[in-house]
């Protein structure tokens, strides 16, 4: 299962009861605008990105991996009326790192960015396991 | 005349054997216990000095004294290798592992291959007892490495591969 899967489980419920929703949808461009600033109060999940690296090489070829998985989740929401519940949301994405297992760091930072009346919030997850 | 550098790239080139049974079985690659995930290995051959001074001379004499030979790798903790086969018809040091070797101070003899185990490959030869293991781990590097030293009994012997 792709850990964006999994996360979207998890915010499927943990957002459930609040003002925003989470889209099945990937975060593609349609008429040159982000969906995510289209459909402003839904949370849209990126494909994951993995890299593996080399943690431990051997002399014997039997080298140790690891595999960096990062994923990347965004909102818009109205920059002029603030959402009532938006610390909630946002502490329930940044929670829903922990939803995926058998990592050894689950790491989720977020910035954000006002264009016009847009706010974004853009979530980036980082998943590191051996 | 350029130099003739042992490329340890290709997979098993710088391999390490170890037996607790003799110096043939050393030779065994499926009798042995055959080290794997060896991320270094150091083959130290350090001779001590005797310094005296003369006073027909401006400077002082050397003579060498023997050697101190060991052997120090770090590897990654395969469990079989670490704690054993537990299988009595095998041999000692494959039986119980680089650990138990350690822990009853089991004399172990082992090859040292240079450029793989093909016929005509250089290894060297010895005997000696495994000490130095330190198992660690953390977060950063969530996988068990451990260093190995073999304190060697005597000299080493060089040969090669029949």
């Amino acid at each position: 299962m792709a850990f964006r899967d999994t996360l979207k489980a998890n915010l499927d419920i943990a957002l459930a009861s609040t003002n925003v929703s989470v889209s099945a949808e990937l975060p593609y461009s349609s008429a040159g605008e982000a969906l995510y600033l289209k459909n402003m109060k839904f949370v849209y999940i990126d494909e994951d990105n993995i890299s593996k690296t080399v943690l431990f090489p051997t002399l014997d070829k039997s080298d140790v991996t690891e595999t960096t998985t990062t994923v990347t989740a965004y909102l818009a929401v109205d920059a002029k009326n603030d959402l009532s519940d938006i610390d909630t949301i946002i502490s329930s994405i940044l929670n829903s790192r922990n939803a995926v297992s058998g990592q050894t760091v689950n790491e989720c930072e977020m910035t954000t960015d006002i264009e016009a009346d847009v706010l974004t919030y853009t979530f980036n997850y980082n998943f590191i396991t051996v | 005349m350029p130099a003739t550098p042992i490329n340890v790239s290709a997979a098993n080139e710088a391999v390490l054997h170890l037996s607790a049974a003799n110096a043939a079985t050393a030779n065994s690659a499926v009798d042995a216990l055959v080290v794997p995930g060896m991320q270094d290995i150091t083959i130290n051959n350090s001779t001590g000095v005797f310094r005296f001074k003369t006073l027909d001379s401006t400077a002082e004499s050397a003579v060498t004294t023997p050697a101190t030979n060991q052997l120090s790798l770090n590897c990654i903790v395969d469990s079989t290798a670490f704690f054993g086969t537990g299988t009595g018809a095998d041999d000692d040091a494959k039986e119980n592992g680089l650990f138990g070797v350690s822990k009853n101070k089991t004399k172990v003899y082992f090859n040292v291959y240079f450029d793989g185990t093909d016929s005509g490959s250089t290894f060297l030869a010895g005997e000696g007892f495994v000490s130095g293991l330190a198992p660690t781990v953390n977060m950063d590097s969530p996988v068990w490495v451990t260093p190995v030293t073999i304190e060697v009994d005597g000299d080493f012997t060089q040969h090669e591969v029949a």
